[in-house]
């Protein structure tokens, strides 16, 4: 048990160990891609490029140098404190970013896509965002109120075949759900698009080619949910002031909804936020399923191809998400259950 | 005008039957001929009449074509490295010559060459009147500066690799690396605002398919090498949107040379990797067709009923290369047996579906003009392990083979031989890694395989690839009396003596060789039955202006 | 996803009868059946009547559908799939608790020694587990594989370095809760060593929850190789992964259903096997 602090000091002590753990996370990822086989410059070059050209490039971008030098380098490109070697015109390689070479926030050239990371990845970006927010919106709602239904009578029929539901459900991985729904209402029924490329060029609204991927996230996610909310139900509904409100005369929805409720709330939550972090990884297979021009493909193409500035950037948005929202369930755990101070 | 010369060494050979009508036609429009002349000339000769591909129908006016494939990077056309970067560009920038799908070379923004009797120097006659997006005409000096911007070794395209030979010279550079530069002041020359002469080292007769390689676009050079939205070009269409990795735009622009296009405009749409994902586009007519399909997609595109099917015999295939410095591939005998073990027609049913050819393990496919017929090997396990036996290897090998995994038949393809190879005593063990990684090993790895893509002649694909110490040497293989055949080949110019070579040099690799290589791919699409004019083609380019699209 | 991890510990069940009185629960039952059909497939694949797994029948291709010679059907190559389903069930049934005991190997000593411990030992275990715990875990997978290269010991390795910190999380609340308690006290005073105390004393009690927590794991672990083999980074081949096998499937889902129906149904079975287990041990649990 700490002394209390001013909310100043316990913010700024949060923010710095967000900050270690970004920094630490990057530099393992750096680490790790030493050993993918080939290097940047011959992937930034593509197969063809004569061996001569690659080796300059190699050596133009200091690629012999030790790891930790690298990375330094490459922070302080990300920081705003170098130029990105890659932009050089003296290379030719016609590589320009509308932002300059030296800006904060610089992750650098994609050697993938041979284009300024932040031209690529935020439309992405913002394409899953719309993806995982419409099937969060869904899953929320859905998941507690099963797990509500559920938990309020336990071992009811209502219970089991919730209860069998949610097992299913979260038995089924996304995979085999994506494939599954696209052989019924793709290819036998014909009611769906089979792929979602968010354009309507094919005569399908946007509207209908995000029904799939999202039924396939909420299926699977929503399976998981439901048992969790269920039991912090059940739970609930069997402590005492529940009889006690019962005794008191109050009807049984009366109950459900002014005491059970809110109680059963509280553990959930945290776990509904760290859904998010669920729905990220899911969405790498349903974008895969569903050629959804979003960050998880992205994310996949990028590993398959080693391109490490992509990865990078990535993996720090994927963890600013992440981090943020698990702030946000300490926070909101907090808040629901006053007897949890901050840490 | 053709040179005479070659026209009547190549009637003699089809008279002769040295030479089929096809290959006949091919050589004739390389020299020259206008290729509708070839084809009745090969018909007067024959006393058949041969007919070429049918002449373009009226096309029905209007709609946009959707056609799935990937968009990659286009910003610099002169270093493309992949077939798709050029057919979001082609439909805007041209090329001097184009190489249809039956292999015949015609004019395109050279309207007419000609060919000294040595093939060395060729002067090729710019179209006129041929209008640039904002109204400047197409000069002499436009399509120079593209032929130097391609061979300066600083821009790093790959045609360097293809012209090294008869145009530019090794040499060292003012950081003592090696370099390029071309092999005379007047390797190419202007004759007058609408003439090119390229004057060669050596006699080449596939020049005019050369320049259809797809980084040989002619750009404008205000444009300064970099493609894109708005970029300036001589063909039907304009580029007006463009998503990495998501889809190309283009509009139909007016004043076209060639007449304005049927269709008003056509959209590339990414469809990644994801063999089925295109798949389920095509059901729900999402898109109009695909660049290329794959064989495992064969069966399910095959049961959809609005699709119609086009395919063309190529010479692309994968090679089981084996590096011939590296134990226990070093023994010619290995490598032999490595061959003898594997069942060519059961590999072609399993990888392919069955949609493609065998192969002879020596890349060159019998739809090149300059094959030399040999047999196909059959299977002999006896054999294999006898060679193993004397090899040293009485109890059989084990080693490893690379497999790149973004190309779908690879696998069916190793898993089979895997199996057949069990059978003669030698164990391979599998290793799949990511394609893009492939790239940055496949010179190295002991035994992997390679992707080569279609390639109009045999000793094209030869020199790059098996010739002592050329880059793309993959194997290592090195081979005396292979090199002094291969170079006697390629400056053979009678057609049926440069067959016979040919096959002697087939022999050559299939006795000490670095390959197993089995099949050959068909190049196949499928497209909506309402996409009137398209034709698959080996490369699988595709051109805006031959498509018509009924309504819907 | 196994996010038991992220659950307040649930109440410590001391009792030793957690498994004898696995036959009260019916939900537990029956997974156990699912998962022992699953391996006594495994086991007997070998001596069942089945045809090799990674033999191409030729003759099959043109009539890849189920029938009396192949039950399942044949796959794009000609290989049974039954044969390569039942030897599958030996590929993952392997893989899929060796990863996850790999995992508990190296996250029960950490999670130990953070619980026990607390200090700097505490905060610097505790900061690298929120380091990865961070990752949306399925990146994490594909940046190790797709760099390191799929093969059974990198996906083992990988599991281990993606679940471990979640093992060591959990193990780590259920020490802190217990460390204070008597036993533990009187095993200090007995001048028992740490390291006894840690493995004898408190490992043993925080059992209940360990045990379900396995169970999820590993068909988690199951769920996860089977994403991998989707994603083309599966176990290598010829030799039977059922997410490879559906992710093959999947291109001719619309001519040819079964050939990624059954290893999929194959994944769902198991899984749901282990997910009813660790719902029946944890009823039981909460029953006491």
């Amino acid at each position: 048990m700490r002394d209390r602090l001013p909310v100043i000091v316990l913010i700024a002590r949060k923010l710095l160990s967000v900050i270690l753990t970004l920094l630490l996370a990057s530099f393992l990822v750096f680490a790790v891609s030493e050993f993918s086989p080939g290097n940047v410059a011959r992937k930034t070059l593509g197969p063809y490029a004569p061996q001569e050209s690659v080796d300059l490039l190699y050596q133009k971008l200091g690629l012999k140098d030790p790891l930790v030098e690298r990375y330094g380098r490459w922070l302080g490109i990300l920081l705003g404190l170098r130029a990105d070697p890659l932009q050089d015109p003296a290379l030719k390689l016609n590589f320009v970013d509308p932002r300059g070479a030296r800006y904060f926030g610089n992750f650098g050239y994609s050697s993938l896509y041979k284009a300024p990371v932040n031209d690529v990845i935020w439309s992405r970006l913002g394409a899953t965002a719309m993806l995982a927010g419409i099937a969060f919106a869904i899953i929320v709602p859905l998941s507690l109120t099963l797990g509500i239904l559920a938990g309020m009578r336990e071992g009811g029929l209502l219970d089991r075949t919730i209860s069998v539901f949610g097992i299913v459900a979260t038995s089924v991985p996304e995979f085999a759900s994506g494939v599954f729904l696209v052989a019924l209402f793709v290819v036998l029924l014909g009611w769906l698009p089979g792929t979602s490329p968010l354009t309507t060029g094919g005569g399908w609204p946007v509207w209908s080619q995000l029904v799939l991927p999202v039924s396939v996230l909420v299926l699977y996610d929503s399976g998981y949910l439901v048992r969790m909310v269920r039991g912090a139900m059940v739970d609930v509904m069997n402590r005492p002031f529940i009889r006690t409100a019962m005794l008191k005369g109050l009807s049984f929805p009366q109950v459900v909804l002014r005491h059970g409720l809110r109680n059963a709330m509280i553990a959930p939550f945290t776990v509904i936020l760290l859904q998010i972090n669920f729905l990220i990884s899911g969405v790498v297979v349903t974008e895969l399923v569903f050629a959804y021009p979003g960050f998880g493909r992205m994310i996949l193409d990028a590993s398959l191809f080693g391109d490490i500035s992509l990865i990078e950037a990535a993996t720090l948005i994927a963890l600013c998400v992440a981090v943020t929202t698990q702030l946000l369930g300490d926070a909101g755990y907090a808040l629901l259950n006053p007897q949890i101070r901050l840490r | 005008m053709a040179n005479d010369d070659h026209i009547r060494t190549l009637t003699a050979d089809l008279e002769a039957k040295r030479v089929s009508r096809r290959e006949f036609v091919r050589f004739a429009a390389l020299v020259g001929m206008a290729a509708p002349a070839a084809y009745a000339l090969a018909g007067t000769i024959t006393g058949e009449p041969f007919a070429p591909p049918a002449a373009a129908e009226a096309l029905p006016k209007g709609g946009t074509w959707r056609i799935g494939t990937r968009i990659k990077d286009i910003k610099s056309p002169h270093t493309f490295s992949w077939g798709e970067q050029s057919n979001v560009a082609r439909q805007v920038v041209e090329y001097l010559t184009m190489t249809g799908d039956d292999n015949v070379t015609r004019p395109y923004l050279a309207e007419s060459w000609d060919v000294s009797p040595d093939l060395k120097t060729w002067t090729f006659h710019i179209r006129k009147g041929v209008k640039w997006t904002k109204g400047d005409e197409l000069t002499a000096d436009h399509v120079i500066w593209n032929l130097k911007r391609c061979l300066d070794p600083a821009v790093g395209s790959s045609m360097i690799g293809l012209v090294k030979a008869y145009l530019l010279n090794e040499v060292t550079g003012p950081d003592g690396k090696p370099t390029t530069e071309l092999w005379a002041p007047n390797a190419i020359e202007k004759l007058d605002d609408h003439t090119v002469r390229l004057n060669c080292k050596l006699p080449q007769v596939a020049v005019p398919e050369h320049l259809f390689h797809y980084p040989m676009s002619i750009l404008h050079p205000d444009d300064k090498g970099v493609f894109g939205i708005g970029a300036q070009g001589t063909g039907p269409f304009e580029l007006t949107e463009f998503d990495l990795g998501k889809r190309a735009v283009l509009k139909r622009r007016t004043g076209y040379w060639g007449g304005d296009a049927a269709i008003d405009g056509m959209e590339q749409i990414d469809i990644g990797d994801d063999p089925s994902a295109s798949i389920a586009a095509l059901a729900s007519k999402q898109i109009d067709g695909l660049a290329s399909a794959y064989p495992s997609q064969y069966d399910a595109l095959k049961a959809l009923t609005h699709l119609q099917y086009y395919d063309v015999k190529t010479a692309e295939t994968g090679v089981m290369r084996m590096k011939t410095d590296t134990a226990p591939f070093n023994d010619a005998r290995v490598r032999k047996a490595m061959r003898l073990a594997v069942d060519r027609e059961a590999l072609l049913q399993v990888a392919l579906r069955g949609l493609g050819s065998v192969g002879a393990d020596s890349h060159c496919s019998p739809v090149l003009p300059d094959y030399g017929t040999v047999a196909i090997p059959t299977r002999d396990v006896a054999a294999a392990k006898k060679l193993l036996a004397e090899a040293g290897h009485p109890d059989g090998i084990e080693a490893d083979l690379v497999v790149p995994n973004d190309i779908d038949w690879f696998q069916p393809m190793a898993e089979a031989s895997q199996q057949m190879w069990a059978e003669a005593g030698i164990k391979i063990n599998l290793k799949p890694i990511p394609g893009a990684s492939y790239w940055d090993v496949w010179t190295k790895v002991p035994f992997g395989i390679t992707i080569w893509y279609h390639r109009p002649l045999c000793t094209m694909l030869l020199g790059l690839a098996y010739r002592t110490g050329v880059p793309w040497n993959e194997s290592g293989w090195s081979n005396k009396e292979f090199d002094a055949l291969l170079t006697q080949a390629e400056g053979t110019l009678d057609l049926a003596k440069r067959k016979e070579i040919l096959a002697k040099l087939e022999t050559i690799m299939e006795e000490d060789g670095p390959l197993v290589q089995p099949v050959f791919r068909n190049v196949f699409s499928f497209q909506d039955k309402r996409v009137k004019g398209y034709t698959a083609h080996p490369s699988n380019y595709f051109f805006g202006w031959m498509i018509g699209l009924d309504k819907a | 996803m196994t996010a038991i991890d992220h659950l307040p510990a649930e109440p410590v069940t001391r009792a030793p009868g957690l498994l004898r009185r696995l036959p009260t629960s019916g939900v537990a039952m029956c997974g156990l059946a699912l998962i022992l059909v699953w391996v006594l497939a495994a086991i007997l694949a070998p001596v069942l009547p089945l045809d090799p797994p990674n033999k191409s029948f030729y003759a099959a291709l043109a009539h890849s559908a189920p029938s009396a010679a192949h039950w399942l059907g044949v796959d794009k190559s000609g290989r049974d799939i039954l044969a390569r389903i039942v030897f599958g069930a030996r590929q993952v049934l392997t893989v899929a608790p060796t990863a996850a005991i790999a995992a508990y190997l190296i996250g029960c000593p950490l999670g130990l020694l953070a619980g026990y411990y607390g200090g700097w030992v505490d905060a610097a275990i505790s900061r690298l587990c929120d380091v990865i715990l961070s990752f949306p875990i399925i990146i994490l997978y594909v940046i190790l594989i797709s760099t390191i290269g799929p093969s059974v010991l990198n996906i083992v390795l990988a599991v281990v370095i993606a679940a471990s910190p979640g093992i060591a999380r959990i193990v780590r609340g259920l020490t802190l809760e217990q460390r204070h308690l008597d036993y533990v006290a009187a095993a200090q005073l007995r001048r028992e060593s740490a390291v006894f105390i840690m493995l004898v004393e408190l490992l043993p009690n925080c059992r209940g929850p360990l045990i379900t927590d396995f169970c999820l794991r590993i068909g988690y672990t199951i769920i996860t190789i089977g994403i991998m083999g989707f994603l083309g980074l599966g176990l290598p081949p010829p030799d039977p992964d059922w997410g490879t096998m559906v992710k093959e499937g999947t291109v001719m889902i619309s001519v040819h259903p079964y050939v990624s129906l059954f290893p999929a149904i194959a994944i769902v079975t198991l899984v749901l096997g282990f997910n009813l287990l660790a719902d029946g041990l944890r009823e039981l649990a909460l029953k006491e």
